[in-house]
């Protein structure tokens, strides 16, 4: 048979040949070679699909026009009495648990994306940042709260708030030795992977406890933050896609 | 993923929260196919994207769940990207580009003109061409699904695949050969086509 046309060698880039074509191709290096090439392309096209980039929005200016569309209610404005969290409250020691997740699984992921140990025994230069916390309150005071959903708009802002300290802190910190290289951000993601497993762990159990949710949801947009950081970091020819 | 769905739940409820975690988690991808279907231009390309992120949130009551939530949210993104593009008549000349995107090209000349990567090399095709290659095949959509979102026949889009992928052979060709086998010999009655 005569060689096998563009179109036709395109087509073949993810269609099967007929038997004719197929012996063709068995038979002909040139169009053996092109169908090949057209092959690598489609393989090439789908790997895009899971390629990721730099976010062109922001959460936050979304956010606002989600409140100027009144599609959502901006956290102040929310009557008192109606929760944007899910209403939910565990036993006891379940909450005790939850709260001990949170401060062991933050520790450990903090001191492994400092890069030191995430054992609190070892010491090293974490040891000087702990420090460094000394000024902050030692107990809580509860009393400043006039309403349980003041209590609860001002979790959220201080969750917002954290996080953009966390990404900054990522992005502008370079006191800590490793931070910024891709070992660095790769330590730190495997750090993360192990309490988003521990926390999925604890929303099997307790799915709507709201300090879990919050830790779990923290820990996810961290994890995030730190692939897309990890991607700046990398040579232009490789991107992470999933881990 | 399996705790997705309650996320989805929160944010339903007005959990800003749980908004933002559906957001980091899916605009590395989401916005990724906005950037793709925009091509070279990032400014309009961060207002589609808002714009797609908005949908996103205002049509989250109708998220039944039977899906995943990142494919519920890249449809959301292809569909709005291009009624975008078509309201800024980007997209208004589909057929003819359809037409008149031809295959034929001097691979001497296309060969100085070798593109790094498959992004930079869909960005030389026509727009129309570009959209229906990345739907087809970078996003996995169907001709049919492409006729139905373009508003053309899917022989139509399937012609269209075809010659966007022999233009991109051609550009990407440093990328997509084979080494040549040096040991190969032509028969002297077999005339090397013309690709």
């Amino acid at each position: 048979m005569s060689h096998l046309s563009t179109d036709r060698l395109a087509a073949l880039g993810d269609e099967a040949p007929t038997p004719v074509e197929a012996a063709h191709l068995a038979s002909c290096e040139a169009c053996a070679r092109e169908h090949a090439a057209y092959r690598a392309l489609v393989t090439m096209a789908h790997e895009e699909r899971g390629a990721i980039g730099i976010p062109l929005t922001r959460f936050e200016a979304i956010a606002s026009a989600l409140v100027a569309d009144q599609i959502v209610v901006a956290p102040a404005a929310r009557p008192v009495g109606q929760p944007a969290r899910t209403r939910s409250f565990l036993r006891t020691p379940m909450r005790a648990a939850a709260g001990f997740l949170l401060l062991a699984g933050g520790a450990v992921a903090g001191r492994v994306s400092a890069g030191v140990s995430p054992l609190p025994f070892v010491r090293d230069s974490a040891t000087a940042v702990a420090s460094s916390s000394a000024n902050l309150p030692t107990s809580i005071d509860s009393t400043n709260f006039a309403s349980i959903e003041d209590a609860r708009n001002a979790q959220l802002h201080s969750e917002a708030r954290y996080q953009q300290a966390a990404a900054y802190l990522a992005e502008h910190d370079t006191t800590v030795a490793g931070e910024g290289s891709p070992v660095a951000y790769r330590s730190r993601l495997a750090a993360l992977d192990q309490v988003i497993s521990t926390t999925r762990e604890a929303m099997r159990q307790a799915p709507h406890d709201p300090v879990i949710n919050g830790y779990y949801l923290t820990t996810l947009g961290q994890r995030e933050a730190t692939l897309r950081q990890l991607n700046t970091v990398l040579p232009a020819s490789l991107r992470a896609n999933s881990f | 993923m399996e705790n997705e769905q309650l996320t989805v739940q929160r944010a339903l409820a007005g959990d800003q929260a749980a908004m933002r975690a559906l957001w980091t988690r899916h605009a590395p991808h989401v916005d990724v196919v906005v950037r793709r279907l925009v091509g070279h231009d990032p400014d309009l390309a961060a207002d589609i994207a808002q714009e797609v992120w908005i949908q996103i949130f205002r049509a989250l009551p109708s998220f039944r769940g039977d899906a995943q939530f990142g494919t519920w949210a890249h449809r959301i993104a292809v569909n709005r990207t291009l009624n975008a593009l078509r309201r800024t008549r980007r997209m208004a000349s589909v057929e003819v580009d359809v037409e008149d995107d031809t295959a034929s090209v001097e691979p001497e000349g296309e060969r100085a003109l070798l593109a790094a990567s498959i992004e930079e090399a869909a960005a030389k095709l026509s727009p129309g061409a570009r959209t229906v290659f990345l739907l087809h095949d970078v996003e996995g959509y169907t001709h049919e699904e492409i006729a139905a979102e373009l508003g053309i026949t899917a022989g139509g889009s399937k012609s269209q695949l075809f010659k966007a992928r022999a233009k991109l052979r051609v550009l990407l060709a440093h990328l997509v050969d084979a080494p040549a086998n040096t040991k190969f010999q032509p028969e002297s009655s077999h005339v090397a086509p013309l690709y």
